[in-house]
């Protein structure tokens, strides 16, 4: 059973066509790179691989389950970094985690081991208003781990990430398949063994990432 | 159900602690709240004969435009902030959500309102008495369910500002009625206040019934 199966996916912003009948398979434990310049349809992609957007048209399966109908369902099992970090900027980083922690049904204990693993136990009580942009980026990937999902997505992670952002990318990313949108090649070959490259919502195809490199 | 109970006391206890933190809109509604009340007052003649008259009114009037203020920034806040859908996207139920929501800022409002109703008696010398708040805080519950639906509803939008009173102020009509009426027998005029606050509780298990049901296609995309 794959993780991710998309087919024909479309989606329409009144005339404009941001995605253009993308096919996508990913398989258990695969990583998956999305590449393209702006406008390119990554993160309508990615949102609606999320369940954050309905396709205008297409199907999508994510863990065999139909993703227009199993949306709740579903969302226990995917991890999803958008572009803004979406935190609440008068919690703390460790009330931040607590919070989605108790949407998830997911204990304290689990909040202290995410804010280690994404490097934040230092500034744990630290509001998130006051952190930096990196390590605001830092708590919204700890949020997207926090329950142990099966499916990362994660759109332009390392925009603002420090040097240690790839290390990080690779631990969070590691046992579980991901999508993850980037304009960096480095990265996307570091971390993904396949690739798909969108350019003006239409798929150009998918390859190994030795031939994107190339 | 339990599950539901706890996500929505998580979402309205978040709410309550970033507004305890930030104190960005008590403060103001309060402010607000008074001002309007003194303006009132240097507007009418107020007179021991008719404070009761014209007091209820002017009650409505703050409050009205206190809870748009209020609702509105509870869902405007979270699109700001872009967090409205990452909580969204957990498995969390979005009536849950939408009830925590509304439940904070009922809090809120009914912060405000403690004082409005010490500076309603003071400025327009009217009673203060248990009938009266009993009246105001089961108006509150109805007008937070409707007034949270619209503002989720409207908070994607540029023109949220207009739309909201716009789609708002029409169905909180029934609530300034039943709720007038209460308040001015409380304050002494006559009339049956039982009537009015039955006619209050009937109208909060309608729309708080109908909200929770709309929620759910309104907060999922």
């Amino acid at each position: 059973m794959s993780t991710i199966l998309a087919h024909q996916l479309t989606q329409r912003f009144g005339p404009d066509l941001a995605l253009d009948a993308v096919d996508l398979v990913l398989d258990k434990g695969e990583h998956l790179a999305v590449l393209g310049e702006n406008g390119a349809g990554k993160t309508t992609l990615l949102r609606i691989l999320a369940t954050a957007a309905r396709p205008s048209s297409g199907q999508l399966e994510l863990f065999g389950l139909n993703a227009m109908r199993e949306r709740r369902r579903l969302r226990a099992l995917i991890g999803f970094v958008a572009h803004a970090p979406g935190l609440y900027p008068a919690l703390s980083a460790a009330e931040n985690l607590e919070f989605f922690g108790s949407l998830h049904g997911v204990g304290r204990a689990r909040v202290a081991e995410t804010l280690e693993l994404v490097g934040l136990a230092d500034v744990a009580n630290r509001p998130a208003g006051r952190l930096s942009r990196g390590e605001q980026q830092r708590l919204a990937i700890g949020r997207a781990v926090l329950h142990d999902p099966r499916l990362l997505i994660l759109d332009e992670p390392d925009a603002s990430l420090d040097s240690g952002g790839a290390d990080l990318l690779a631990r969070v990313m590691h046992g579980r398949s991901a999508v993850l949108a980037t304009h960096d090649h480095a990265l996307a070959n570091r971390l993904c063994q396949r690739t798909e490259v969108l350019r003006s919502g239409r798929s150009l195809g998918a390859g190994t990432r030795l031939r994107v490199v190339q | 159900m339990t599950r539901s109970v706890e996500v929505a006391f998580a979402v309205a206890r978040k709410d309550l602690t970033s507004e305890w933190r930030t104190r960005e809109l008590v403060p103001a509604l309060g402010q607000f709240v008074v001002l309007a009340l003194v303006i009132a007052n240097f507007g009418f003649q107020i007179d021991s004969q008719n404070a009761a008259t014209i007091a209820p009114g002017v009650l409505w009037l703050a409050l009205v435009f206190a809870g748009l203020v209020a609702f509105g920034r509870a869902f405007a806040a979270e699109r700001e902030q872009a967090s409205l859908e990452a909580m969204l996207l957990t498995p969390a139920s979005p009536v849950a959500i939408f009830a925590g929501k509304a439940l904070a800022a009922a809090l809120l409002l009914i912060a405000c309102e403690v004082v409005l109703l010490p500076a309603l008696a003071l400025l327009f010398g009217t009673p203060l008495n248990v009938a009266l708040v009993a009246a105001v805080l089961l108006a509150t519950v109805g007008m937070a369910a409707l007034g949270c639906l619209f503002a989720a509803m409207v908070a994607r939008v540029r023109a949220r500002e207009v739309l909201l009173p716009l789609l708002t102020l029409p169905l909180w009509i029934p609530f300034i009625i039943a709720g007038g009426q209460a308040v001015q027998v409380a304050m002494g005029a006559s009339g049956s206040y039982n009537q009015a606050v039955a006619l209050l509780i009937d109208f909060d298990i309608l729309f708080v019934v109908l909200t929770s049901l709309a929620a759910r296609f309104v907060l999922d995309d």
